[in-house]
């Protein structure tokens, strides 16, 4: 039995049954801190900018002292592998995106394309900012694509993606609890089928292969449980590799992993409410407080007792990198070992990372016999 | 081994003991006698803000460059800048121990004026300060560094994120933050809000500004009256550091009569001028090394840069939030490329350009990001443009044979 091959038959059979439903627009974004549900709302697909593998081309126009994730993503859509898309929405997440959002009007010139202002601060007054924003997004996306993004749509979209959240708390939940039926690659493999199919083709899948999971053998893993955080990566190589090296990967907190919101809770002001649930979720590393990042950190080590953390960042991705040493301090004082790993964006782990993950796992045994 | 420790505790000491300053300044002036008389200006200044910074009598603020210091003047505290640490020590030829030093704990990808400076305040170099303000725009690095900085330091950490679009709103969101930073700041430090304190740096920032138009208007001149290493290095410096101070009148004062004596007499700063060159990026090289001197050789003078480039509207000193509201959101590093595209072509324009140059400080994203870009507008106006990687405090990434490769064939390509 194969979960992840199971899902992916439940969800092909599911799009199938509904081809007939998506016929709107897609439009490409990059950050999770995007409120997907407006897109939704207005019956546009978003689509999740994750290219496979890294592309030469993004060289020519980006310096070579530039996060290899955006490179990655502005080669695939010089060679047009985006050219699906009905136009692309970027956040103000980093220095990288900016440059990102310059170098795709600039060269592949989408026809719609938006950036979007994104505080590093969660204040009353960052929140009514971001909301004005979102607010400017949405007449921006109702003139060029001519349509109407009602506060009922809104509402249901919101209600759709609470469902998936619901879905996702579950499904992560199945880590952790001892035997788990599902490996932390397993999640994130379906996980990221999120961002390519439709949210109501996806929940329905999700739904049905949670009720089915019992199903499945336990999968008996013993090895030293770990917790990975950091920045964007390619796939989940780095956490297959971890498994495939004998250890546990208990949780994965990044914006390809677990990272994602409770529940929006609506109000009046749906557009309100959306702005406050984004800016609080669990936090990037590219937001002010880094104290708050530490806690969250803390909360999730001891949650799901693992015994060390593997802190991972893309070469050139500065808020990682510069927050790693705060990290580092922390954990040293709480006597937890850290590996920290800086990595290309090309979804395979070399011999060096290979070897220092077999080392780390070492020491997290020997000290679990200590 | 201990007599290199005994030496940096020697320094370290040095550092430390504020009458090094007063002490100091008439041994300086002396050797900076043939100097012009702003370079010295910028001297005094350094060796008193780290006279006061060193002394502690008043609260230290530290603020990475992009943070106006006018909000600093306006509080009564004492400004201290990291980074310009950084480029000193760089340009003492010292950078390559704290540099090292920074290494064990961050990447060598990332900026070496931060890993400079975090190898400074690890070594005990720094002053120490009671708060830590860094602004997000234009650069990533400075809140995760700074929030380090302040948790070394155990001292608090506030920061100023301003928006990347100009609109009402964002104007709004701006004003509020200085607001709520200046309250937060006087009261972590104990610092009465005095609204006529603020007004006068506003007031004192408008003056210098005013010298700022005059010093731009001249250096239109040819031959190049004033050279770009300079505009770089301590020009630059009080342009980040001094203004919102009398300090900034007194330097830019000197500086508008230096140049305009020598436009007067039309001399230029070259023995023979055959090309103006445009310096993009706020920085270049501290340490030494031969990147004017090929541009000297060749006669290619560099007339303007990029960092000198007054973006910001003349402030209203009875409105200091707004005014330092809109200083930061007129920033034409921040926003779109657009802006900035449109700011190279008035300098290109305004300063006769022949040729631009976009120095790419490695570990640079925001200016390093944007060259290519860059680099097509001017191809559109057949303006030839050089793209030259480097660094500016950290040596070790400074090549020597393909600097000069590549300068040569870029003045070889204008000829």
């Amino acid at each position: 039995m194969n979960p992840i091959l199971d899902f992916k038959k439940i969800i092909h059979e599911e799009k199938r049954r509904t081809s007939n439903l998506q016929e709107g627009p897609v439009i490409g974004w990059t950050c999770t801190y995007l409120p997907l549900e407006i897109l939704e709302g207005a019956g546009i697909s978003p689509w999740r900018i994750l290219p496979e593998t890294s592309s030469d081309k993004g060289d020519a126009y980006l310096d070579p002292n530039f996060c290899p994730f955006i490179k990655a993503s502005l080669g695939k859509a010089l060679e047009g592998g985006y050219s699906f898309l009905s136009g692309i929405i970027i956040l103000n997440s980093c220095d990288g995106m900016r440059r990102l959002y310059d170098a795709w009007r600039f060269y592949c010139h989408p026809s719609f394309s938006y950036f979007l202002d994104l505080p590093r601060m969660v204040t009353p007054s960052s929140i009514a900012f971001f909301r004005d924003g979102l607010k400017d997004l949405i007449k921006q996306i109702e003139d060029h694509f001519r349509l109407k993004i009602s506060e009922d749509g809104l509402i249901n979209a919101i209600e759709g993606a609470n469902t998936t959240r619901t879905y996702l708390k579950r499904l992560f939940s199945l880590q952790g609890r001892g035997d788990p039926p599902l490996m932390q690659s397993d999640i994130l493999e379906i996980v990221s089928e999120g961002w390519k199919n439709p949210r109501r083709v996806f929940n329905k899948s999700l739904n049905i292969f949670l009720q089915g999971l019992e199903t499945y053998p336990p999968t008996h893993l013993e090895g030293p449980r770990v917790m990975i955080t950091g920045s964007l990566m390619e796939g989940s190589a780095l956490i297959h590799l971890i498994e495939e090296l004998g250890g546990q990967v208990v949780s994965s907190e990044l914006c390809v992993g677990n990272r994602i919101i409770d529940q929006i809770v609506l109000d009046s002001d749906p557009l309100g409410s959306l702005s406050k649930a984004y800016l609080e979720k669990t936090s990037c590393a590219r937001m002010y407080d880094t104290e708050q990042r530490i806690g969250h950190l803390k909360q999730e080590l001891e949650r799901t007792q693992a015994q060390g953390l593997i802190y991972f960042s893309l070469k050139f991705c500065d808020p990682y990198l510069y927050e790693a040493p705060a990290i580092e301090e922390t954990l040293r004082q709480m006597g937890m070992p850290m590996l920290f790993i800086e990595g290309e964006y090309t979804g395979k782990m070399g011999g060096g990372i290979r070897t220092r993950v077999q080392a780390f796992l070492e020491v997290l045994e020997r000290d679990a016999r200590k | 081994m201990r007599e290199n420790k005994f030496r940096i505790k020697l320094l370290r000491w040095f550092l430390h003991l504020p009458a090094t300053y007063p002490v100091m300044r008439p041994f300086l002036d002396l050797l900076n006698l043939k100097e012009n008389p702003a370079f010295r200006i910028w001297v005094q200044f350094l060796l008193d803000i780290m006279r006061q910074a060193y002394a502690h009598k008043r609260p230290v603020i530290w603020m990475n460059s992009f943070v106006p210091s006018e909000m600093a003047y306006g509080m009564g505290a004492i400004p201290f800048f990291p980074e310009l640490m950084a480029s000193l020590t760089s340009y003492m030829g010292w950078s390559h121990r704290p540099i090292a030093k920074a290494d064990s704990r961050l990447s060598t990808d990332l900026c070496s004026f931060y890993r400079c400076a975090l190898g400074l305040a690890l070594e005990g170099f720094l002053p120490k300060p009671d708060l830590i303000l860094s602004s997000s725009h234009l650069c990533d690095g400075a809140n995760k560094l700074f929030h380090y900085f302040s948790k070394t330091y155990k001292c608090p950490h506030l920061m100023l994120d301003p928006p990347y679009h100009e609109s009402s709103s964002s104007h709004q969101y701006m004003k509020e933050q200085i607001k709520e930073t200046v309250e937060n700041a006087c009261h972590l430090l104990h610092l009465p809000i005095h609204r006529e304190r603020f007004s006068s740096a506003i007031n004192l920032s408008n003056q210098a500004r005013q010298y700022m138009v005059k010093i731009n208007g001249l250096r239109r001149s040819i031959p190049s009256p004033f050279p770009g290493s300079e505009g770089l290095s301590y020009l630059a410096g009080m342009n980040f550091y001094s203004i919102g101070s009398p300090w900034a009148i007194q330097f830019y004062q000197s500086l508008y009569h230096f140049i305009q004596n020598r436009v007067s007499k039309q001399k230029g700063y070259l023995p023979r001028e055959k090309f103006r060159l445009l310096w993009l990026h706020h920085v270049r090289p501290y340490y030494k090394n031969e990147i004017f001197h090929i541009l000297n050789e060749r006669e290619a003078a560099v007339s303007f840069e990029e960092s000198n480039y007054l973006y910001w509207p003349s402030l209203d000193p009875y409105k200091p939030y707004e005014s330092l509201t809109h200083k930061i959101l007129s920033n034409v590093w921040a926003g779109p490329i657009e802006r900035r595209v449109k700011a190279i072509e008035e300098m290109v324009q305004n300063y006769s350009i022949d040729g631009v140059i976009h120095f790419s400080h490695w570990g640079c994203r925001q200016s390093c990001g944007g060259a290519a870009v860059i680099g097509e507008w001017l191809k559109e106006k057949n303006i030839p443009y050089l793209i030259l990687p480097g660094d500016c405090t950290d040596p070790n990434n400074y090549s020597q044979g393909q600097t000069r490769t590549r300068l040569e064939a870029f003045i070889e390509m204008m000829e």
